[in-house]
């Protein structure tokens, strides 16, 4: 028993639990298993595909790009949370 | 604990190498993006200008006419190359006479610099002294001048970048597939599947890390294509083959415009980053399981 306990693929399997919290898969309502760093990234790139889309559509007609931002940290906030 | 440490340490070098000259031009060319700066210029200090160069970018035609361009350049070549090189490479499975020849023939491209790759199809693509107008004029009566016509030279470019990275994928490919188990092929064919069900049950699948990780690279690498185009074209006739690649190098030196040209630099970098995503998310990456 001990014998097994002290073979590489073990302590390869104990590594494996203490790994910090970033690499541990999450199902929200993402199609995919994410760790909150995928989350971020997502919500990052929404943001700045957000952002240039409003820059083309929505700034000309007068509305602000804050408004903008407010709503992609609203979605960032959401799919960190419970994505 | 201890195995971390150490860890950390063999790593350090390559990060430090990677921090100065990875992340921080990296980080130098998204503070560039927000600033108006021509160091040729009669006044050449930099002005910050907020987000003015991504206002501009969003109207600017030529760069969404160089993005579509790129876009569809991407998707021939790689596709195209994904193909031939899967065929290549199951051709390279099996032996036949004259094996090792034709590989080293087949492989000589990948090793020759992008710049000459351009100079041999512009010699062999020039109406009256290259070969391939030459001959396209005798046998089929086709004729051929990739300065003229925006077609011929698109599809010129899709057809020499073909030539180039095959290879690549090819070799990447033979990779895949010699390492693959026999058993679940023995057993699909005890069980009576036929080929086209073991290539899309059995050998895709099991190759498709493989797939994507080559494509990443071969995409990674289409998307910044310039030095080959800018030798064959320089980006013409008109804007027909002008790159995003090309379209950064003309905005940044002939017009030493170095705020915008970061600006599309970012721009590209954001869209490829997001294209390699998609790419994982697509094929690889685990699904939820909402049970």
């Amino acid at each position: 028993m001990s014998n097994h306990e002290n073979t590489p693929l073990s302590s390869a399997h104990h590594e494996e639990e203490d790994t910090p919290a970033v690499s541990s898969p999450k199902a929200g309502f993402l199609p995919i298993e994410t760790n909150w760093f995928d989350r971020l990234f997502i919500s990052v790139v929404i943001w700045v595909a957000l952002s240039l889309l409003w820059f083309r559509f929505m700034e000309p007609i007068g509305l602000s790009i804050w408004i903008s931002n407010a709503i992609a940290l609203a979605l960032a906030v959401l799919i960190i949370s419970k994505g | 604990m201890q195995s971390n440490r150490l860890g950390w340490i063999l790593l350090a070098p390559t990060l430090v190498i990677l921090f100065f000259f990875g992340v921080l031009p990296f980080i130098y060319v998204v503070y560039v993006s927000f600033h108006q700066w021509n160091p040729f210029a009669a006044d050449p200090t930099m002005i910050f200008n907020g987000a003015d160069n991504f206002r501009k970018i969003v109207f600017d035609t030529e760069f969404l006419n160089s993005v579509g361009v790129t876009v569809l350049f991407v998707l021939f070549a790689v596709i195209s190359e994904l193909v031939v090189g899967y065929i290549l490479a199951q051709a390279f499975m099996k032996e036949f006479p004259g094996k090792a020849i034709f590989r080293t023939i087949h492989t000589l491209p990948l090793i020759m610099a992008p710049i000459i790759v351009g100079s041999v199809w512009k010699l062999m693509m020039t109406p009256s002294i290259g070969i391939i107008p030459h001959y396209l004029n005798e046998w089929f009566g086709i004729t051929v001048n990739i300065g003229m016509s925006p077609v011929a030279a698109f599809t010129t470019i899709i057809v020499m970048d073909i030539w180039h990275w095959t290879p690549l994928v090819t070799l990447t490919l033979i990779a895949a597939l010699v390492s693959l188990p026999p058993d679940p092929f023995k057993q699909a064919q005890i069980d009576g599947a036929n080929k086209r069900q073991i290539f899309f049950h059995i050998t895709v699948p099991m190759i498709a890390p493989a797939v994507v990780a080559t494509v990443f690279i071969r995409l990674m690498d289409a998307l910044r294509t310039v030095d080959e185009v800018w030798m064959l074209t320089g980006g013409g006739p008109g804007s027909a083959t002008r790159f995003v690649g090309v379209h950064i190098f003309k905005e940044v030196f002939p017009k030493t415009n170095y705020g915008y040209g970061s600006t599309i630099s970012v721009i590209v970098l954001y869209l490829t980053i997001v294209a390699c995503w998609l790419l994982y998310v697509t094929m690889l990456a685990p699904r939820n399981k909402k049970e």
